[in-house]
């Protein structure tokens, strides 16, 4: 068992006030290489917090996140942006592309703070659009493109670091059903094709 | 590596761009009236050390002081103090000058203005040298006396009628003949100089004894300091007062330069409020694109971007803006400057505006170091939003 990713007992609890509310109560959860895991629960069941914590995006109040032998809640925020940037790839539900920047731009710009050559990351994001489906909008702006073709960027985009892990946050919330069944056919695709290890959060509503 | 934050960034500028320029104006206007003021006002010190080189870097003027406080005795210059100037034996003339308002009369229209007289003798020595070249006839010489050399002004625009050669002008009720006209300087008080001979001014003023100015020039090598130093003591002895003034043109040109070093002080502090206002302008719309940004900055952070990544993308983008607003505020201030330059020169007050590349320079940096300054704030706020908070934003 490669074991690339382990929750110990994580708790994640938010103070309004004096109120104290647990979004995590004792997490316990190995993923594996290559694994896909589905997340699923009701809204406001913790599911976005948990992914968050996977991907280093937040520290746990309590417990211990291990990613590579490394504990994420003591680690510094640049160590952090570090492994966001080399290790995982996010997909939001709202695709989150930077609004000013064209699509192939968007793909380049996790290269782009790993401190890639821009030639390479021409290459690359090329290829990556390319893979899907998006050879002819290269130079569009996200505001040009449908819903289904942004999130086609962002799905480019979480790859071009050739990270392990996919974490996709009910990416399919924002697309029609069609659309939608698409955009998961190419994520699971490419989780057998590149054996990313691939964790999608759905809300099952 | 810089060039993609910096491509970044443009961008981020681009994609707001009413905005950026709005702000980018404000830039334009400080450095911009910086870059004018300072050039307008170095213009002017130019022009006035240029009528400096042609007052002539050797002559020493000793007058009266007008005034010595309350309770002082007013004593003028005399032809003794003059007499005593002479008697130090180490200068090369010495020439008693007087310049008095008279009436003058030319084909029945009256006009009142300087005139200015020196000994027929010693006109070319020590006046002619520095006075405007003439366009027409003589100096004055020795064995002249009722004869005048006239400035441009005077020849062409103070009467209602043209003064040539050999007409005759009435200078308090004494007819006058024009010798010499002098070609046009464009510095006002020479194109309006009327010149006579001492001799017959101290006839028409009525004034045997008096003495305006002495006009004194060193020898060529002497050190004229210490020339005017040994000129003071003279006077002082022979006077027994202080009711004098020994100035050389070193003396002047420092007076003026300290006069026109605080003119432009203040200037360039009230051009330096509006660079500030600009730079406020900056920081204001940083933290504005801070904040529509946020869901940017926390999408950055999502995909790797550190928060020195984020630091920089915003100080660069303030940089930017600095830089552009320098860039067009460089070329409007220049064009003011050379705008007024040019008015002014028209009005007969000459300015030399010169482009300054220290001052283009200075002026760009300086456009750049304000908007990165002014970046500072916003960018630190950017860098350290916390990665979910910031994605969470709408």
């Amino acid at each position: 068992m490669n074991k690339i990713i382990e929750l110990k007992d994580v708790w994640k609890i938010y103070k309004i006030d004096s109120f104290e509310f647990a979004a995590l109560r004792g997490i316990n959860l190995d993923i594996v290489k290559g694994e896909f895991i589905a997340i699923m629960g009701s809204s406001g069941s913790g599911k976005s917090t948990l992914l968050n914590s996977v991907g280093a995006l937040d520290v746990p109040s309590k417990g211990r996140i291990i990613l590579d032998g490394h504990d994420i809640a003591l680690l510094p925020e640049s160590d952090l942006a570090q492994i966001r940037g080399q290790r995982i790839g996010f997909i939001f539900q709202a695709f989150n592309l930077v609004p000013s920047l064209s699509a192939i731009e968007n793909v380049m710009l996790p290269m782009t703070f790993q401190g890639i050559l821009r030639k390479e990351r021409i290459q690359r994001a090329e290829k990556l659009l390319d893979a899907v489906g998006l050879k002819e909008k290269l130079y569009s702006k996200p505001n040009t493109l449908s819903g289904g073709q942004r999130q086609r960027v962002a799905i480019a985009r979480s790859l071009s670091n050739n990270p392990e892990v996919i974490l996709a946050d009910e990416p399919t919330g924002n697309l029609d059903s069609k659309t939608g069944g698409d955009i998961l056919n190419l994520l699971i695709n490419l989780q057998k094709t590149e054996n990313k290890t691939l964790i999608i959060v759905y809300c099952d509503t | 590596m810089i060039a993609d934050y910096v491509r970044i960034s443009f961008n981020s500028i681009r994609h707001r761009k009413l905005r950026s320029w709005l702000t980018i104006i404000g830039i334009i206007i400080g450095i911009g009236s910086i870059i004018a003021l300072i050039s307008l006002s170095q213009g002017l010190q130019n022009s006035i050390e240029a009528q400096f080189a042609s007052f002539g870097p050797d002559r020493i003027i000793i007058s009266a002081k007008n005034f010595q406080g309350p309770g002082s005795v007013f004593a003028g210059i005399t032809e003794k103090d003059v007499e005593t100037t002479k008697r130090i034996g180490i200068l090369r003339s010495v020439s008693p000058a007087l310049a008095r308002q008279a009436q003058f009369e030319y084909k029945d229209k009256i006009v009142f203005s300087l005139l200015f007289s020196i000994p027929a003798a010693e006109y070319i020595e020590s006046f002619a040298d520095f006075s405007p070249k003439l366009e027409a006839g003589r100096h004055i010489r020795e064995g002249d006396k009722y004869v005048v050399v006239i400035g441009y002004s005077v020849a062409n625009d103070m009467f209602d009628k043209e003064i040539r050669i050999n007409n005759r002008i009435t200078i308090n009720g004494k007819k006058f003949v024009v010798v010499g006209i002098q070609k046009e300087s464009g510095n006002r008080d020479e194109d309006n100089q009327i010149a006579t001979t001492l001799e017959a001014a101290r006839e028409i003023l009525n004034e045997p004894e008096d003495v305006d100015m002495i006009i004194a020039r060193a020898k060529s090598g002497q050190d004229i300091e210490s020339v005017a130093d040994k000129i003071e003591k003279a006077l002082k002895r022979s006077r027994d007062d202080e009711n004098f003034q020994v100035i050389t043109p070193k003396e002047i040109a420092a007076q003026i330069n300290q006069v026109l070093g605080v003119m432009q002080a203040v200037l360039v502090g009230i051009a330096a409020i509006s660079l500030l206002v600009g730079g406020i302008g900056i920081m204001n719309s940083m933290y504005t694109s801070v904040l529509e940004r946020t869901k940017d900055i926390g999408i950055m952070k999502s995909i790797g971007a550190r928060n020195s990544d984020i630091l920089w993308l915003f100080l660069l983008e303030a940089g930017m803006v600095g830089f552009v607003g320098g860039f067009f505020g460089l070329l409007l201030g220049i064009g003011i400057s050379f705008g007024v330059g040019e008015i002014a020169s028209q009005a007969g007050i000459p300015l030399l505006i010169k482009p300054n590349v220290y001052l283009i320079l200075f002026g760009l940096f300086f456009a750049i170091v304000v908007g990165i300054i002014s970046g500072v704030l916003p960018a630190f706020q950017a860098a350290k939003l916390k990665p979910v908070d910031a994605l969470r934003y709408e």
